[in-house]
């Protein structure tokens, strides 16, 4: 509807300006703002491809300057159609208020309007979840395309947009191709570059040829219409351009159907170098068909191939100069952070335009660009500068591949630029077909003999059915020289018809396939910490195997490449800070994130995956890329987390609001919390009186004491709730609920789930590592909590459903009388998920150790348990996970060392010590001190039942309130400081981690 | 592979072949190989392997070099490590590297998997006790990362445990409070490198060709 209603505005507006232009003089367009991001406006309509669908009458209105622009919107008759027109009528002669401003807006507006479009599409398509499945966006995206040209024709009589060459050429594709090549995996396209060269190469040539030679055999046996003027030379430049695997329409359907990655890159890295093969095919045909047929010598064929050898060569030698050029520039940019990803798609698109200039393949000049830079790059810029580069370029590209693929819809409407001849469209459609499966099948064969993987018949298969043509078939056959080339028409409708068939037809019927056929799937899941070690053990092993049997294999030599990076490259393009660690910067990177994850994951979920046979694996398989920690959290923490300022990166005054609210909230909601805390017992059973007033005399001699537990108590927490944060979204963006059932058996509670879940899960994992002894503490935090937590819940609901949350958790009897349980209600502290990502695991041995000494004097109800030996055991190993612990925006790369001083830090008096080195920690502190005061004038004292009181001066909760802004403001402004030197070791730490405790 | 060609197959080949799987053009390469490493002795000593110049900048040389030493990856049930090898030691170590035939049945990729990751095993295994310990595996880790200096050292230490905890809770489950983990079983190591396709990974191509000549 809305999607219509935006047609019809173009549309409308469309024919306005277009009956209404009369005769112009042709002056240049107006030039909207050249941005890359949007398909940018001709540089002058005369000029040979006039660039976007324009109408070019209304190009006409366009004039070069702004003062033109609007003189020429002003002249009432001429210009701006109807609607221009009755305003100027109103206005009569005079100052008008509003002016009617078309023909000034019009060409940036109409991009706009184009891409919301297209934009409004997508969103659509994927309300239906089982559609997108079925159908591949890009089919999807065509049918709009026909539809909407379809609209516009009808509308207008004439097709006034279509799909133009060069607007694809130098605008469209390098954005598709940039975020390919940016982003391919480059081991594993270097580890199948000769079958990938093999297919792009020998499989295009053949392809080419076959097919060429075997329409003109159709054409001359008759089967192909008289209508259809073409010889040889014809034809094979037809062959040529149709034979060749378009990258767009490969990504587009690929990215799909997720078949495993060596299929994956041989099909996709074909489709992106064989552009090289298909450019000088067509251009040396091209040149022949100028030149006529009789009058081509045999030396032109050796320049033909002579001219791929350069193109192909040349093409890729431009890239990695531009590679070179921007891991040397990205090296310095520390100070100026915020132009680092413009230099990465400047110079990206440079490398295209670059060898685009020499008529050189820009394809493969972008592509190894990106592949070549990417690794430098990466490690270059910093995290948040990693993350926009990877989000606009996804966002390009997604803009682009739409774009395209709706132009192609809507060019195919458009009956007067193509002729339709059966003979011609079947037999390619069969041509490209049966050559691309023999070509493949001879290809693999003759492959297999060398890979030491061989493909089997069912990647075959995939392979020769996965052959998608595209846009770039299109653009070419619609650059043809109608002059020369007098089948053009017929050349057009086929070529219409062949990416068609093979995007809509191949596409929508490939995932059926490769399901049928079992083609073993790409796992999303990432590599366990083992395996990524052994992964690095084997490139040496076999490189040592390689070198002992004094064979000169492909380990070898990429040993001696890596050696060459790690001397020579590396020293000049990566910063010294980088380059210090950059042999293990990479891998080091990921497992200690992954690592971190892993300890949280244990840490939360000891009692979670052992009782609810949840595999701590499982949340973590799911877990996708570890460097998205920081986004991943934040997105979910919109849904879940009961801390809007944990999404606010900018603390301002919605934070300040928020405080407000909560405070306020606190106060009114004091009192249904207490009431609920004494009437729920279901684990929790109500201390006298007498114990009570024990507590709290108790409570208030530890108040000094606890204010220093309860910083690491919450931090506790708040890896504990991003561990469970992350779980449930996990099993949410699967859209897999029976996990997240297990998880948190709030969820079908619509009111106060989420954030209840969140928090009672966090209280469940704790159990096994803070007794019951902690109680004190527990509730403390507790207390402090409420304000937090309530203003998203509403009392009444909150005690309805605080008890069965405890239920169906409550299997173990272990945890059934926990007395922390009674707090199962009451959420710990609510921190943001961002804090705890900098909590190193050693709070935990901070938190035990904390709790043991508390325990000698508050002699608590119940015996501490044995901890958990895993939990105990990450405790004992705390000293050195900080390290790993990396913070997401440390790996930023600077490099100073806090991990390394937390490990240390942490092992001597960890509550202290830790306030005292980490930073994030003295913030929350800090934060802490400030609302003290009004906590404790919230609470009145001795009023607290069963949870001692809060002693006015600990009181975390508001504290808390604040601490994720502050310290969400460290994080993002400045990324914290940084990775991961490893930390050393804490001194005593070694006795602990012997073999034998773990 | 084991295709018998008209090679001048000089009847020891023969039996090296069988047991080994490799063809004679590539035993007769290897063989080529290790008389150039040994100087035409017939034996093979550590500090032989030690004088490859390419190995020198390997960082898991150390290891690579004691599996070619360590009897259990004969295949015979040994144990222990010995000074020197033979030929026909040397090829069957060299075997385990043999990339597997194109048609196997999935029993024989199973035992094909298992043998190369008991290999791998025994390459971290050093004390032959059956399971790699904390301080085992982190060795490895550690080799893994000493081009890198003293800052890989502790990283080493890091990631060994981090990777040694992911065993345990992935081999273990859930574990009694009085339970340790103690290393990795062989069991533990199959379960961990469940989804890590060895045996399309380690293999090397072994070719037919001489190309001794042209490494030093």
């Amino acid at each position: 509807m809305l999607l219509m209603l935006l047609l019809l505005l173009t549309a409308g507006t469309g024919t306005g300006a277009g009956t209404g232009a009369g005769t112009g003089t042709g002056a240049p367009p107006l030039r909207g703002p050249a941005l890359r991001s949007s398909p940018p406006v001709p540089a002058s309509p005369s000029a040979s491809p006039p660039l976007l669908l324009l109408p070019k009458p209304r190009a006409e209105y366009g004039a070069p300057g702004v003062a033109s622009a609007r003189s020429a919107a002003e002249e009432p008759a001429g210009g701006g159609g109807e609607e221009a027109g009755e305003q100027h009528h109103h206005h009569g002669g005079g100052f008008r208020v509003v002016q009617w401003e078309w023909s000034y807006v019009q060409t940036p507006y109409i991009i706009a309007i184009w891409l919301l479009v297209a934009s409004v599409a997508k969103i659509l398509f994927h309300f239906s979840q089982r559609f997108t499945t079925v159908v591949p966006e890009s089919c999807m995206l065509i049918l709009l395309g026909l539809v909407l040209g379809g609209i516009v024709l009808i509308a207008n009589k004439k097709q006034l947009y279509q799909l133009e060459p060069a607007l694809f050429f130098l605008f469209l594709l390098p954005t598709i191709v940039g975020d390919a090549g940016y982003f391919m995996p480059a081991r594993l396209f270097f580890d199948n570059l000769g079958a990938i060269l093999m297919y792009a190469v020998v499989g295009t040539l053949w392809n080419a040829f076959c097919t060429g030679f075997s329409l003109y055999a159709a054409k001359l046996v008759g089967v192909i219409d008289e209508r259809v003027h073409a010889d040889l030379l014809d034809f094979l430049l037809f062959g040529a351009l149709v034979s060749a695997v378009d990258p767009v329409a490969v990504l587009a359907v690929f990215e799909e159907v997720h078949v495993n990655d060596t299929l994956f890159i041989i099909v996709f890295g074909e489709s992106l170098v064989n552009d090289a093969v298909t450019v000088v095919l067509y251009k040396v045909y091209i040149s022949f068909v100028e030149v006529g047929a009789e009058n081509v010598q045999t030396v032109d064929y050796f320049k033909g191939v002579a001219s791929f050898l350069i193109v192909s060569i040349g093409g890729t030698l431009v890239g990695l100069v531009f590679a070179v050029l921007l891991g040397f520039i990205t090296r310095f940019t520390k100070k100026v952070r915020i132009i680092e990803p413009l230099f990465v798609f400047l110079l990206v698109y440079l490398a295209y335009l670059t060898a685009e200039l020499f008529s050189l393949s820009a394809i493969l000049s972008m592509t190894f660009c990106g592949i070549g830079a990417n690794k430098y790059v990466e490690a270059n810029i910093s995290q948040k500068s990693r993350t926009t580069v990877k989000y606009t370029m996804k966002t390009l590209a997604s803009i682009a591949e739409t774009i395209i693929f709706i132009f192609l819809g809507i060019s195919a409407v458009d009956k007067t630029k193509w002729a339709w001849d059966t003979g011609l469209v079947s037999c390619t459609l069969i041509f490209i077909f049966i050559f691309r499966a023999m070509g493949v099948i001879g290809q693999t064969w003759v492959l297999n003999r060398f890979r030491l993987v061989p493909l089997d018949k069912i990647d075959q298969v995939v392979m020769s059915y996965g052959g998608l043509r595209g846009a770039v078939a299109f653009a070419l056959v619609v650059l043809l020289d109608g002059e020369q080339v007098r089948a053009k028409d017929y050349f057009v409708a086929t070529t219409i018809v062949v990416v068609f068939f093979t995007v809509m037809f191949q596409g929508l019927t490939i995932k059926p396939l490769v399901k049928w056929l079992k083609v073993p799937r790409s796992t999303s899941r990432k590599p366990t910490i083992n395996e990524e070690i052994h992964e690095r053990a084997f490139d040496h092993i076999l490189t040592a195997v390689e070198d002992i049997a004094g064979l000169q294999g492909y380990h070898h030599w990429r040993d001696k490449w890596e050696q060459f990076d790690k001397n020579y490259l590396s020293k000049l393009l990566l910063r010294k800070s980088v380059y210090r660690k950059s042999e293990l910067w990479e891998a080091y990177q990921k497992i200690n994130i992954r690592d971190a994850i892993s300890v949280i994951d244990q840490g939360g979920n000891v009692l979670t995956s052992a009782r609810l046979s949840l595999p701590s694996m499982t949340s973590r398989a799911s877990f996708p890329e570890v460097t998205n920690v920081t986004n991943y959290l934040r997105e979910n923490g919109s849904g879940v987390c009961l801390d809007l300022q944990v999404i606010d990166n900018v603390p301002g005054a919605k934070v300040e609001e928020d405080m407000e609210t909560h405070h306020v909230l606190a106060e009114n909601l004091y009192k249904p919390r207490r009431r609920y805390q004494s009437a729920y017992s279901r684990h929790f059973m109500p201390l006298g009186e007498k114990e009570r007033q024990d507590r709290e005399v108790f409570q208030r001699n530890m108040k000094s004491r606890m204010e220093t537990f309860k910083s690491t108590r919450h931090k506790r927490h708040k890896k504990e709730r991003s561990l469970k944060k992350r779980r449930g979204s996990d099993s949410k963006e699967d859209g897999n609920e029976k996990p997240r059932r297990n998880v948190s058996w709030q969820d079908k509670d619509p009111v106060v789930v989420p954030v209840e879940s969140e928090e009672e899960k966090g209280e469940h994992s704790d159990p096994e590592k803070e007794k019951e002894e902690d109680e004190g503490i527990t509730f403390v935090a507790r207390k402090a909590e409420t304000p937090k937590i309530r203003p998203k819940s509403v009392p009444a609901a909150l005690e309805g459903c605080h008890s069965p949350p405890a239920a169906p958790y409550s299997p173990t009897s272990e945890d059934s009388h926990l007395p922390w349980k009674g707090g199962v209600g009451s959420p710990p502290p609510c921190v943001s998920v961002e804090a705890t990502k900098i909590i190193p695991v050693d709070l935990q041995q901070a938190w035990n150790q904390s709790i043991s000494s508390l325990e000698s004097i508050s002699s608590p109800p119940a015996p501490a348990e044995p901890v958990h030996p895993r939990v105990s055991a990450l405790s004992r190993l705390g000293g050195p996970r900080p390290a790993s612990y990396t913070p997401p925006g440390s790996l930023a790369g600077s490099t100073s060392s806090v991990g390394a001083q937390v490990a240390q830090g942490s092992f001597c008096f960890p509550e202290k010590k830790e306030e005292e080195e980490e930073e994030e920690e003295e913030e929350e502190e800090g934060a802490l001190q400030e609302m003290r005061p009004l906590m404790s004038s919230l609470r009145p004292p001795g009023a607290m039942p069963p949870p001692p009181q809060p002693p006015p001066g600990s009181a975390p909760g508001s504290g808390k309130r604040r601490n994720p802004c502050v310290y969400l403001r460290s994080f993002v402004t400045a990324p914290p400081p940084p990775p991961p030197p490893p930390p050393p070791p804490p001194p005593g730490d070694s006795r602990s981690r012997g073999p034998t405790q773990l | 592979m084991g295709a018998l060609q008209s090679a001048p197959a000089q009847p020891e080949y023969r039996d090296l072949a069988d047991k080994t799987g490799f063809s004679y053009e590539q035993i007769g390469v290897l063989h080529k190989r290790f008389k150039q490493l040994s100087h035409n002795e017939p034996t093979l000593r550590r500090d032989h392997f030690s004088a490859i110049p390419d190995l020198a900048c390997n960082p898991i040389r150390a290891q690579i070099i004691e599996a070619f030493f360590d009897r259990r990856n004969y295949r015979q049930n040994n144990e222990g490590k010995v000074e020197e090898i033979s030929f026909e030691e040397f090829l069957v170590v060299m075997s385990h590297f043999r990339p597997p035939s194109m048609n196997m049945t999935d029993e024989q990729r199973e035992s094909i998997r298992k043998e190369k990751l008991r290999f791998l095993f025994n390459m971290h295994d050093t004390d032959n006790d059956g399971t790699i310990t904390l301080q085992e595996y982190r060795h490895v880790v550690e080799e893994l990362l000493s081009r890198s200096g003293a800052l890989g050292k502790e990283t080493a230490k890091s990631i060994a445990d981090a990777a040694m905890l992911e065993v345990a809770s992935i081999s273990m489950g859930h574990m009694e409070p009085d339970e340790f983990y103690e290393g990795i079983t062989f069991e533990h190591f199959l379960k961990l490198l469940k989804g890590f396709e060895i045996e399309s990974k380690m293999n090397i191509r072994f070719l037919n060709m001489d190309t001794t000549t042209l490494c030093k």
